[in-house]
């Protein structure tokens, strides 16, 4: 086994991973530095009141996560089927004391578009990131992307909008049109980053215990295959050879991780595989994921950090039943697991009855009464199905919000009457005003 | 004529072979293609090999094979990302037009092939090039592959989000479960309940993953029109494309009535209206 | 006549000494480890390809040659720590821990040789992690004692792969270059481990076999000879199966164009080589140029490979490249002969 001084050896080598040939990995936020000096973009800055928390990078790079004043940047699937991943996550903000803000003002980042069915190209994709970025920065507030699939395609398309000049100009006279102008975020950070930050806040503020908890881990592809070097890397985390998300939470909340031989593959989702060509992905997350996770690991639960991959392994179990396969391995993301064990609500918060395999043993061993809170649950249902107004985690947006992405000093754009002026006042703090 | 008296004389061109019989390739088993397929894929070549990326992505290949070794699909298709990067490598027309057909749907698009290539080509990009120029020429086989997506399309382009609750429809995810729609049937809840019952106001509907404003919705549409993505969707699904055109134009309506009822009220507004303060 | 500075005790740097000593001329051996032999020695190579003559054979003749040879003064535990000119020659500073010496020496020789590349950054392969992923040096300690067991457990392994090719011709890594030695010598350690013990089923995972020249003997009668088995394509990831207590290797036969997953009982990996810290050391301290793979080049390499273009200065062994064991003792040879001219007019 590695020593810590070994490890760390390793990790200084793999900063100067390209010794002697000189085709060292570019550092994209040092162009984008010399970028923003030539008044060609704008730099959203993370400032102390983000709060950040440093972290290393693949190659050793420091990577600053920003804890507070963050805007969401939700996962259009996440939310259709696993509703209690951005809830749970939105709900450890509240009682770590971190503001947010989750507005209607967002698109997601509409790589499905181009993974799923290629309907789509890269010019749009920067445009699309370019466009929530610049809202993000706006707002005063720091986006967290809570999908893999959209921190990979934003961690691209900053590369693609830094290293290409001709794309940059398209996208920004685009943005101009609509009143906008190209911002690009110091760091993309994924809301896994975020988690593992907080760490020592979730911890201390554990109720229930982990230890006796089996958790296997599925690494989103797109959190570490795409720009590989931008993701987060700790030496306490499989030395350093392996994503510290989301094992890191686990760890620090006493969980068991266990290793199986199909770790680095993909869940199966494949995009248009998901919805159209059922059979593959349902193949594959049981025979290469879900049962080397039970047969290898025994685990009592698969933790991941990205929403295809939680509905691909959760959805994909229950047909294994025709097979003799009923594993049943509940699927979770790592913010639900950490949210349970602080104590959150499992199905007001954590919204466990959307999920396919159920967590009731999962609940039983971690100490949850989980028939106690399903019943607190049924009876809420009645309540809301009475016209009780529901509970929320956040004070609920205005009517106006359904039409107007507003903010200080912003011209609204004549939609559908041609170009309106690029906003002239950046928000207070934040930053300074293009040439 | 033997096919063995045709191998000296491979320079023949596409007349010359429609014209002898039978072609070498066609012993292969492939298909034989009508002329208008063959000027299709001819183009479609040439634009391949003309768009800026094909040299940015494909740089070389030493068949080491890593690439499929990660690969999802090379498990359950006939596919294997090293045959993709040949073809997009050294393929001919030819090639490049069988591999659209079926292959590149094949792909999963989870970068493992990238992140594997000891080269640093981007297969999975180039595959990417590969589907964008087959919707933009509306190959036959790629309508017919994206024909069940019209719903997520129309999602996409008109709020930018892909999926929303009630499109996860019981009959049509049977093999999901009972609990695929959140409510076991005993509850007894309305999908419309269920989706209150999450405690985040814009995830409180059903139609969208959750609520887009319309000036987001319309920036986003702005976007497609600007980048082309719009005329791209005409050659793959003209009908679908136009009724996008007018749900847009619809929304376009609301937007400007809203600004009229509530001018008074945006003139006083400063800041975001929502915010939580821990 | 002042002596010549050979900066290296492995095969080129043995070979430099004895030549001088031979053509009459003093030769002045610094090393910065505490015993010569270079990497051979310190790795206990087993036999050599594609002869399988013992590497102490080898070895022990060049070091015969030196070790108490009047003419050549051996400084081990030393290394130079600066360098200027002197007349014709050169004034060096030779540093051991508790010393610092100066000395005028006639030209220098730079046989400063390679590092096996440290596998553990290719962390796809869990080496470091994965006690049974071996590094194939270390390998070569073990078949050198007779002792082929998986550390692990102490267990007779069933079925050993070697990888080829780790570090070498990869760009994530940054060596781009065919290290020419990782294919004879995995196929020699395949065909010793098969010889020995032909219950130990062995598999060679290539891209290329680039068993060059007249080695290639070597790669036929591993097959059929030795039953050694090949399958083309490289492995992708090492990962742990049955709990913990198997490794598997993914990869594709390219061959038969499909992906391959195969347990082993043992994975070695072929390390390439790449410039050793010394040459790094030496391409500073005498200003040299390095080429784009960070070995040092030799000013017209296909007319004087042993000429570094500095009057004075000459260059042998790998520390321009990946060499076998002979080439750099042709080098050492080649470059005595060039360094003994210069210093002697």
């Amino acid at each position: 086994m590695l020593s810590a001084s070994e490890i760390r050896k390793v990790m200084e080598e793999r900063t100067q991973h390209q010794k002697g040939t000189g085709k060292k990995v570019v550092d994209v936020r040092e162009e984008m530095e010399r970028l923003e000096e030539k008044g060609e973009l704008l730099i959203h800055r993370i400032r102390p009141e983000n709060r950040p928390v440093p972290m290393q990078t693949l190659f050793g790079w420091t990577k600053r996560i920003p804890t507070d004043r963050l805007w969401h940047h939700k996962s259009c699937g996440q939310c259709g089927n696993i509703p209690g991943y951005p809830s749970a996550l939105l709900w450890i903000m509240n009682e770590t004391g971190r503001t947010y803000l989750n507005e209607p003002h967002q698109t997601s980042c509409t790589a499905w578009n181009y993974h799923g069915t290629a309907t789509s190209n890269p010019v749009a994709l920067a445009a699309v990131a370019a466009r929530n970025f610049h809202r993000a920065y706006e707002t005063d507030h720091f986006p967290l992307i809570h999908c893999g699939t959209s921190f990979g395609d934003y961690k691209e398309m900053r590369k693609l909008l830094v290293e290409n000049a001709d794309v940059r100009h398209k996208v920004r006279a685009i943005l101009r049109k609509m009143g906008r102008d190209l911002v690009l975020p110091e760091e993309i950070v994924h809301y896994s980053e975020w988690v593992q930050a907080m760490a020592p806040e979730i911890v201390a503020r554990k109720k229930f215990d982990l230890g006796p908890v089996v958790a296997t881990v599925h690494e989103p592809c797109h959190y570490y295959k795409m720009i590989p070097e931008d993701a987060i890397y700790d030496d306490r985390v499989y030395g350093g050879q392996r994503p510290a998300v989301p094992t890191g939470i686990l760890l620090a909340l006493g969980a068991r991780v266990a290793d199986y031989s199909t770790w680095y593959d993909c869940c199966g989702f494949g995009f248009r595989h998901i919805l159209s060509e059922r059979e593959f992905s349902r193949s594959f997350a049981n025979l290469r994921k879900i049962r080397p996770m039970v047969e290898e690991a025994h685990a009592d639960v698969a933790i991941t950090s990205d929403t295809g991959c939680v509905t691909t392994l959760d959805k994909s179990q229950w047909i294994g039943k025709a097979h003799g396969q009923a594993y049943m391995l509940p699927v979770l993301a790592d913010v639900q697991l950490a949210a349970l064990a602080m104590g959150a609500h499992p199905y007001k918060i954590v919204q466990v009855h959307w999920h396919a395999a159920p967590v009731d043993r999962l609940l039983e061993k971690m100490g949850i009464d989980g028939a106690a809170a399903k019943a607190e649950f049924l009876e809420y249902l009645q309540a809301l199905k009475s016209g009780r107004a529901p509970e929320l985690l956040h004070t609920p947006h205005e009517e106006i919000e359904q039409y107007f992405a507003i903010n200080k000093g912003q011209v609204l754009p004549e939609e559908g009457t041609g170009a309106s002026p690029p906003t002239t006042e950046p928000p207070a703090g934040v930053g300074r005003a293009l040439p | 004529m033997s096919v063995v008296a045709h191998l000296p004389h491979r320079t023949l061109s596409l007349a010359d072979e429609e014209a002898s019989s039978p072609p070498a390739m066609e012993l292969t088993g492939r298909r034989r293609m009508s002329a208008a397929e063959r000027s299709l894929a001819e183009t479609i070549y040439q634009e391949f090999r003309a768009d800026p990326r094909h040299e940015e992505f494909v740089l070389g290949c030493l068949n080491c094979g890593e690439c499929t070794t990660g690969c999802p699909a090379a498990r359950f298709y006939d596919f294997s990302p090293r045959e993709m990067l040949q073809i997009a490598a050294n393929g001919d027309a030819t090639t490049l037009w069988d591999a659209l057909q079926e292959k590149i749907w094949s792909c999963c698009q989870c970068y493992t092939c990238n992140m594997r290539c000891r080269f640093g080509n981007d297969i999975a990009g180039i595959i990417s090039v590969m589907r964008e120029l087959s919707v933009r020429h509306g190959v036959e086989s790629t309508r017919r592959t994206l024909a069940p997506f019209g719903r997520s399309l129309t999602l996409l382009m008109t709020v930018g989000t892909q999926v929303s609750s009630d499109m996860i429809q019981p009959d049509f995810f049977r093999d999901w479960g009972p609990f695929a729609t959140g409510s076991d049937k005993a509850w007894d809840v309305s999908p419309e309940i269920m989706r209150k019952a999450i405690p985040i106001d814009v995830l409180q509907t059903t139609r969208s993953a959750w609520e887009v404003s319309v000036q987001t919705s319309l920036e986003l549409f702005r976007i497609y029109e600007e980048t082309g993505v719009l005329d791209m969707l005409r050659g793959l699904d003209p009908d679908l494309t136009e009724m996008l055109v007018d749900i847009i134009e619809e929304r376009r309506e609301e937007f400007r009535e809203a600004r009229e009822t509530h001018r008074a009220r945006l003139e006083t507004m400063r800041g975001p209206v929502a915010t939580f303060q821990g | 006549m002042n002596p010549v500075l050979v900066l290296g005790g492995g095969p080129a740097g043995l070979s430099a000494a004895a030549e001088l000593a031979s053509l009459g001329a003093p030769a002045l051996l610094v090393e910065k480890e505490n015993y010569l032999g270079g990497n051979p020695k310190r790795w206990h190579y087993s036999l050599l390809a594609p002869d399988l003559k013992p590497a102490e054979e080898v070895l022990g003749e060049l070091l015969r040659k030196v070790e108490g040879n009047p003419r050549v003064e051996t400084r081990l535990e030393t290394t130079v720590t600066q360098v200027e000119p002197a007349g014709k020659g050169f004034r060096v500073s030779l540093r051991t821990r508790e010393t610092l010496e100066t000395r005028e020496v006639g030209a220098c020789i730079l046989a400063t040789g390679f590092d096996h590349f440290d596998s553990r950054r290719k962390y796809e392969y869990g080496y470091g992690r994965y006690p049974d992923v071996l590094d194939f040096k270390e390998l070569e300690g073990m078949i050198h004692d007779d002792r082929i067991l998986r550390p692990s457990d102490g267990a007779v392994p069933k079925r050993i792969a070697w990888i080829l090719c780790v570090g070498s011709r990869d760009l994530q890594v940054g060596n781009t270059w065919c290290c020419r030695m990782g294919c004879a010598v995995s196929i020699k350690q395949a065909v010793e481990i098969r010889q020995k013990h032909p219950e130990i089923d062995a598999y060679v995972y290539y891209m290329d076999i680039r068993t060059y020249g007249l080695w290639e003997d070597l790669y036929w009668k591993s097959m059929q000879q030795y039953g050694v088995k090949f399958i083309r394509g490289r492995i992708g990831q090492i990962t742990m199966a049955e709990g913990g207590k198997r490794l598997v290797a993914t990869g594709e036969d390219t061959i038969l164009s499909r992906p391959t997953e195969v347990p082993f009982d043992m994975i070695v990996l072929a390390s390439g080589m790449e410039p050793g810290h010394g040459t790094q050391e030496a391409a500073k301290l005498f200003h040299l140029p390095v080429g784009p793979e960070g070995f040092l080049t030799p000013k017209v390499a296909d007319i004087n490979p042993v000429d570094s273009g500095i009057p004075g200065l000459y260059l042998a062994g790998a520390a321009t490249g990946p060499k076998a064991i002979p080439d750099s003792v042709t080098e050492g040879m080649g470059a005595a002969l060039r360094a003994f001219q210069y210093a002697r007019d």
